[in-house]
């Protein structure tokens, strides 16, 4: 027996139903396709596509008995569906919030403009975590210092499309996000047929040519390596991935050293080999032991030396972090207009920012409806969820925003739209949201779509693959190509 | 090639190796105690002294039994050298090299890991341990074949191979040095005599070399011709040569440092050269100490030619990266 949709019903926005019961214009050839399998059949698949993740070695590492474990990537195999005429906005928006984010950061670490001016409050500068003096005159190629961009996306139960949080440390996901694609054209094959969905897999070719773009030398055979804190990172399998996409050497802190001549080496079997390139994926502290945390293991001593020389390009640029700050994030629809004179085309979840006498007034009377977050925890760590929150956990926030008004925000509770998933009990709607990366150089490009993560326990809002959450394939269609 | 990735190789092919040899060691001595009447003793202490852990083992045992030996030998984690261990490391220096490897190898070495930490403890009596060691050698050597035939030889697979006839130069080397210390104690002179030929058995059959060596050397199991064989024959893999001229073909593959060339001839000279017969005699442990010098040196010649290239300012480097036997 087919599944019958009529039953279907989501308590908030859905991504691929209507509240009439009815598909989505652009997910209307997959719910009709979904309604020719039995459910026999759809569970068939979905052992298909568990094995070909478990064939493919999709994984990601978690930490847990003192062992560090490969754990099969947790995917549903019902893809999130949007249309492209929605895409394309997002990705005008997209593209529009990262360029100012970039001004925003070139500003700072040079003439502070926005602060004179008084748009942006010197205070919440002093206080930054992410501000690194190190980085004061340091003038990266094209102003560009946020590389590649991860945001995450959210649609409230109006159809609202929300940025949520942009990522400008070391965005993860992208691979999981080609891979899915893979696990759903084998599982799948004849939706493809069909359908006009349009590819995913250009990203490492893009993301090459992005860092490529960034050599010291130009003219030559860049050097590119991506340096990863090793095997024991959460995100090893990405950076494992996106080497070997890209055709680029993976390197540990102590394969690099930096010489007399402030250039960066790496070590191989023919002697040292300058880079010309780094795609770091470790935090801006681990860096270099010379500048940052002396005791990092991971990093390389005198990198920051040979970059702020201009001998070797960091990806993304040491200090990007600055406006990936919650704080910092109430400001960046301001940002849009002072920096690109334009109105901002994606808006910001409403945010009170504590630090403002009125703002905390408001969040201390409303702890109960509002999400607490602090200003630079990432991975959902460190929050009060109003509604779900006991007295005393209220009551401890209470204190901590007192304490440090700069490092609190809050926000309204997004109700996080849903999408029809597989689940023990059948199809049921579970929460997602949606972070597409964006790459920064002359001609910006974002990846079409993102990775969906999905939060497969029913009810929860936590999507994080750590802590119950999964993945799911993102379809852009074109609905008028048929 | 990166001279982390190089240094990686290099070990898997040796804990691999090592893993390989020590399940080998055990069960030639498991199997030579049930030849021997009861009144001749079978040491096992000898064991420890051949894979130099006296000072380890007795540090964690106070009798050395068939019991702790075997114990000591396979599943104790705290001996480094211990097939546990040894599969431990090999794994270790596979993770970062896995995407470089062939996919099934990190599966099977997984596998073959997972399986002694699993079925280990119930394996040591011996009812069971034959079938036990047999798995780690088979798997050992399954792991081995699918490099050779399904990985491109190129530079990575010669760091690993480079690892693989050095580890076995060293065990092999060991093996004769053991004999001089020796595995049986007869209670008395007229006993020694007739267990002589069975020494020299286990210890060709600790090296699968019983079947070559009555092929190639055609005469009775003894001392002076076994000790030949097993450092001079040039066709057999795990005799000591047969493994140097293996390094010495891989090395044109590799950027030259004359240095490593040096030391590779020098070794080889040491153990070609040896006038065996009469070594024999009067003891194969210092020709065995000399080659083994001969060996430390070739190693540490290729960690400063490849894996640890000079800089002027030096790097941190962290612990787990430095594998060392």
């Amino acid at each position: 027996m087919a599944f019958d949709w009529r039953e279907y019903r989501s308590q908030t926005f859905d991504e691929l139903v209507e509240e009439s019961g009815e598909p989505r214009l652009a997910a209307q050839r997959l719910i009709e396709y979904l309604s020719s399998l039995s459910e026999p059949e759809i569970a068939e698949r979905r052992l298909a596509s568990e094995l070909a993740i478990k064939v493919m070695g999709i994984t990601f590492t978690v930490y847990s008995d003192g062992r560090n474990v490969d754990r099969a990537w947790p995917f549903d195999v019902l893809p999130r569906v949007i249309s492209r005429v929605e895409w394309e906005r997002t990705e005008a928006g997209l593209k529009q919030r990262v360029a100012a984010l970039n001004c925003f950061i070139q500003d700072l670490y040079g003439e502070k403009r926005i602060v004179k001016e008084g748009i942006f409050p010197k205070a919440v500068l002093a206080d930054s975590v992410n501000y690194r003096p190190q980085c004061e005159g340091v003038k990266p190629r094209g102003g560009v210092w946020a590389h590649v961009c991860g945001s995450d996306l959210v649609r409230d139960r109006d159809g609202t499309l929300y940025v949520l949080e942009d990522n400008l440390r070391v965005p993860s996901g992208v691979s999981y996000m080609i891979e899915n694609r893979m696990v759903t054209k084998r599982v799948f094959p004849e939706l493809f047929e069909t359908t006009t969905i349009l590819p995913v897999d250009d990203y490492p070719a893009q993301l090459y040519e992005t860092l490529a773009g960034l050599s010291p030398r130009p003219g030559d055979d860049p050097v590119v390596v991506l340096l990863t804190p090793g095997v024991y990172n959460s995100a090893y399998f990405e950076h494992c991935y996106l080497a070997q996409q890209m055709g680029v050497e993976l390197v540990e802190g102590s394969d690099l050293f930096v010489d007399v001549d402030d250039c960066c080496y790496m070590r191989t079997i023919y002697g040292p080999k300058r880079v010309d390139v780094i795609y770091r994926r470790i935090d801006d502290l681990f860096l270099d032991p010379e500048t940052f945390r002396a005791d990092s293991v991971v990093g390389v001593a005198g990198l920051m030396r040979a970059w702020k020389r201009g001998k070797v390009a960091l990806a993304n640029a040491p200090g990007a972090g600055v406006a990936d700050d919650k704080v910092v994030y109430a400001f960046v629809p301001k940002m849009i207009r002072y920096y690109l004179d334009q109105d901002p085309i994606l808006p910001n979840v409403p945010s009170y920012l504590c630090y403002r006498e009125k703002d905390r007034q408001h969040v201390l009377a409303h702890l109960e409806e509002l999400v607490v977050k602090p200003a630079n925890e990432s991975g959902g760590y460190g929050m009060l969820i109003g509604p779900k929150s006991t007295r005393a956990e209220r009551e401890k926030f209470r204190k901590l925003i007192a304490a440090d008004p700069r490092n609190y925000m809050a926000q309204p509770v997004i109700a996080l739209s849903t999408a029809p998933t597989l689940t023990v009990d059948g199809l049921e709607p579970r929460h997602l949201d949606l972070r597409p990366f964006i790459l920064s150089r002359d001609e910006p490009y974002v990846t079409t779509g993102g990775l969906t993560r999905v939060a497969l326990v029913k009810g929860s809002l936590v999507v994080n693959s750590s802590q119950g959450g999964g993945s799911k394939d993102t379809w852009v269609v074109d609905v008028e190509d048929g | 090639m990166l001279s982390r990735l190089a240094d990686n190789l290099y070990w898997f092919g040796r804990y691999l190796q090592r893993a390989e040899n020590t399940a080998r060691l055990v069960n030639v001595n498991t199997i030579l105690s049930m030849d021997l009447p009861r009144r001749v003793q079978l040491g096992w202490e000898p064991l420890v002294e051949l894979v130099g852990a006296r000072a380890a083992f007795a540090a964690l045992y106070s009798v050395s039994d068939e019991e702790n030996v075997v114990r000591f030998l396979s599943l104790d984690e705290r001996n480094a050298g211990s097939i546990v261990s040894s599969l431990h490391r090999a794994r270790e220096s596979l993770r970062t090299t896995r995407d470089y490897m062939p996919g099934d190898v990190w599966e099977r070495v997984n596998d073959l890991y997972f399986y002694v930490q699993d079925k280990g403890e119930r394996s040591l009596g011996r009812s069971r341990r034959q079938e036990f060691l047999d798995r780690v050698m088979d798997g050992a050597l399954g792991i081995h074949g699918l490099l050779v035939f399904n990985m491109s030889h190129d530079v990575g697979f010669r760091f690993f191979s480079i690892g693989v006839n050095l580890e076995q130069a060293d065990m092999t080397t060991r093996i004769l040095d053991a004999r001089s210390t020796r595995a049986i104690q007869p209670r008395s002179a007229e006993d020694a005599a007739p267990f002589e030929a069975v020494e020299w058995m286990s210890v060709l059959r600790s090296l699968t070399a019983h079947q070559a060596y009555r092929r190639q050397v055609r005469s009775r199991v003894a001392g002076a011709p076994v000790a030949r064989f097993l450092l001079q024959n040039a066709d057999f893999p795990r005799s000591v040569s047969c493994c140097l001229l293996a390094i010495r073909q891989t090395l044109p593959h590799l950027p030259s440092h004359p240095e490593v060339e040096r030391r590779l001839e020098r070794t080889l000279a040491i153990v070609q050269n040896a006038k065996v017969n009469t070594l024999v005699e009067a003891g194969l442990k210092g020709l065995m100490d000399e080659i083994q010098k001969g060996l430390d040196a070739l190693h540490e010649a290729l960690s400063v030619a490849f894996f640890q290239v000079s800089t002027a300012i030096p790097a941190p480097t962290p612990s787990r990266t430095s594998a060392d036997s």
